[in-house]
């Protein structure tokens, strides 16, 4: 074969197979179906999203199943919500998956929350005995729109590090996916106007991105402190200060037990509010648009009734 | 900062001037809002200190350099402690025994964790028990290739479930019999090498080789010029998303110290099986696990026996456990060892409160129907705690 011939054949062969390296979808794990819904939305069809955490799932107790070792050890991107949110499974996940590309530093490693400004940091020392706590702050950033603009931004930067070819692709999926976002905050916030600085009684910290987006005010939390369950003592506290300030509505997430909820809500003639904290969370919630649909249609409901 | 500030105001004095469409105000309402997050978002950055990987100026990052005193690498650390209370209706005369009325630390571990380097992870567990000091586990990990890791150091060796398991960790308060009496007290806890390969199956499958030093009860590689093998093969199915089924095999082979002739080889074979159940939703509240391991040794005389044990979590700081135990020395193969054909049957029952992750009291009843001895009933008390760094849970 002449030199320029095997030239010639090399050029061929590459230009064949460029455009499938090209188009090669990218393995993307994400911890929480929130995260995986802005993926889908910024990644398109050149994503393949896996997710760990179902959004029915209290993220707090998954389980470092070896099933999830493995989609970690398949995956070219691993997106996590961080925060602590996931301190008791993803360390033996990413141990477990053996996947050196999505190793903390590496380019395949992607913490969500580093571009979040985390509420209910605590200050001064924090220890046990203080329950459930989130040193970092509180992780369920996701529950104000307004991060998920910051969330969609930094996962269509890394996808765009990760495949420049298709830059263009995600730019675009992320310019459509701002603007529907956009236009939906505004119309949220539109509807949820008339109930500004009213009060409500929640289960866990599940609701404080939320409450703050509306401006709508937590009166206090049910559990005593993170992830301790109330006492008698704490109930009746509660019960005082929904009478006295004339709070009706509790709201908690419906991976909790209800009981409690129950409880304060007979002794006080409230009302328990059970919603989904995440995209997954039920039926309809299928992505991250329709999560606030869902959240806002039953508080603007639930709020008009009283 | 500065800039984005006044580009902010910029903004907000556009927004007030202008009385043009809906439109445009929303979109710069939706600017300003994504403006203010930035601004908040680099204000909160740069106030954040050291667990953000971006340089700070702070007073102790700089003074390390001058004294050497920095706690910015000490390894993650946690203190697992267990206290126990035992009653048992047999052996009060008898000062030897492993089961005694009374009370005791039953172990104290201490536990370091940390990247040694870009290439290495270690780990370092130190058990205290009664007057003893002990290196329960030393390792050096190296991720070598996607799929590939390597070990070395003194570990619990893979063989089955339950030998993997750390005192703080073990599903009962006592060990099953078979790891007891086959195993021995401390368990396969060996100096060596191993490596584990992920198989590219459509389910989790792992393969890990290992090569040890073999210095226990059952083998004695020096003696021999020798080692000890095994292979551990552990596939994990997830059959809904509710229920997994893991199924493992191990195989260990090594020279003992009975130099005469056809024994002086001890085999040991191992199987488990186990289900785990987490029903949607409701994670918090109930689990249903299902775990039953069979093990079997030849050396100068075969032993076997099997455990099954079921574990339920009937509230959210509340489980309930069962535990069947046979274990039995054949009366065919008795000869040469010098040890007595046996049966032993342990029932057990457990009831655990846990009112965090971090603590648990236990209560467990025993009854032993055994042949070599006297039927025995124990009660079990146990405090369980940890304080420290947050440990990641094995599943």
């Amino acid at each position: 074969m002449k030199p320029l011939r095997s030239i010639k054949f090399i050029i061929t062969v590459f230009c064949f197979l460029y455009p499938s390296i090209a188009l090669a979808t990218i393995n993307v794990v994400a911890t929480t179906q929130d995260i995986a819904s802005i993926v889908k939305e910024v990644g398109g069809p050149l994503v393949k999203v896996n997710v760990i955490a179902k959004g029915y799932q209290d993220p707090h107790v998954i389980e470092a199943k070896p099933s999830f070792m493995l989609k970690v050890n398949r995956a070219d991107l691993l997106v996590y919500q961080g925060l602590e949110l996931e301190v008791g499974w993803l360390p033996m996940l990413i141990q477990g998956g053996r996947n050196k590309n999505v190793l903390p530093g590496r380019s395949g490693h992607l913490d969500v929350s580093s571009v979040i400004t985390p509420m209910e940091i605590p200050v001064g020392e924090v220890d046990r005995s203080m329950g459930d706590v989130h040193p970092l702050g509180n992780p369920h950033y996701h529950l104000d729109p307004g991060n998920g603009l910051l969330m969609a931004d930094i996962i269509s930067d890394r996808l765009t590090q990760l495949d420049p070819a298709n830059a263009s692709a995600y730019k675009t999926n992320l310019e459509n996916f701002s603007k529907r976002l956009k236009d939906k905050i505004m119309a949220w916030k539109t509807r949820m106007e008339k109930f500004q600085g009213m009060k409500v009684i929640t289960y866990h910290a599940s609701w404080s991105y939320l409450l703050r987006f509306l401006s709508i005010e937590s009166a206090g939390t049910i559990e005593n402190r993170p992830g301790i369950p109330a006492s008698g003592r704490h109930l009746s506290e509660l019960a005082t200060i929904m009478k006295q300030t004339n709070i009706k509505i509790i709201l908690q997430a419906n991976y909790f037990e209800k009981e409690y909820s129950n409880l304060l809500a007979g002794k006080t003639n409230g009302e328990v509010v059970v919603l989904p904290v995440s995209v997954g969370g039920v039926e309809d919630a299928g992505d991250y648009i329709a999560l606030f649909d869902i959240l806002i249609n039953k508080l603007e409901n639930t709020f008009s009734k009283i | 900062m500065k800039s984005l500030k006044v580009l902010l105001l910029v903004l907000a004095y556009a927004l007030i001037c202008s009385n043009a469409y809906a439109e445009e105000k929303q979109y710069f309402q939706n600017r300003i809002d994504k403006l203010e997050n930035r601004v908040e978002e680099l204000e909160s950055e740069k106030s954040r200190n050291s667990s953000s990987t971006q340089f700070s100026r702070g007073l102790s990052s700089s003074s390390s350099t001058a004294t050497g005193v920095s706690r910015t690498f000490n390894p993650a650390i946690s203190v697992n402690g267990l206290l126990l209370g035992t009653y048992t209706d047999q052996g009060r005369d008898d000062s030897s025994r492993e089961v005694k009325t009374g009370m005791k630390i039953q172990e104290v571990e201490l536990r370091f964790t940390a990247n040694i380097d870009s290439y290495l992870h270690g780990d370092l567990t130190i058990a205290f028990e009664g007057d003893e000091v002990e290196i329960e586990e030393i390792i050096a990990s190296l991720l070598a290739t996607n799929n590939l890791s390597f070990r070395i150091g003194k570990f619990f060796t893979p063989f089955g479930k339950h030998n993997q398991l750390h005192t703080h960790a073990f599903p009962f308060i006592d060990a099953p019999l078979i790891n007891e009496e086959i195993l021995g007290e401390e368990g396969i806890n060996e100096v060596g090498v191993g490596a584990a390969l992920l198989l590219p199956t459509p389910w989790f499958s792992e393969i890990d080789l290992l090569m040890l030093e073999g210095e226990n009860d059952l083998f004695n590689g020096p003696l021999n010029d020798d080692f000890l093998y095994m292979i551990h093969l552990k596939n994990l199915v997830e059959l809904t998303d509710e229920l997994t089924a893991e199924l493992g095999g191990s195989f260990a082979y090594g020279r003992n110290d009975l130099v005469n002739g056809a024994y002086n080889s001890t085999k040991l074979f191992g199987a488990d099986l186990t289900f785990k159940w987490k029903p949607s939703g409701r994670e918090l509240y109930r689990t249903l696990i299902w775990q039953t391991e069979f093990i079997q040794s030849s050396r100068d005389v075969d032993k076997k026996g099997f455990y099954s044990l079921v574990q339920y979590q009937f509230a959210r700081r509340w489980w309930a456990q069962g535990r069947y135990d046979f274990f039995t020395i054949p009366r065919d193969t008795v000869g040469g060892g010098g040890e007595v054909a046996q049966d032993k049957n342990r029932y057990a029952a457990l009831v655990a409160f846990a009112p965090s992750e971090f603590s648990a009291l236990r209560l467990q009843y025993n009854f032993l129907d055994q042949s070599a001895a006297e039927n025995e009933h124990q009660v079990l008390l146990q405090l369980n705690f940890t304080f420290g760094s947050h440990p990641a849970h094995k599943y």
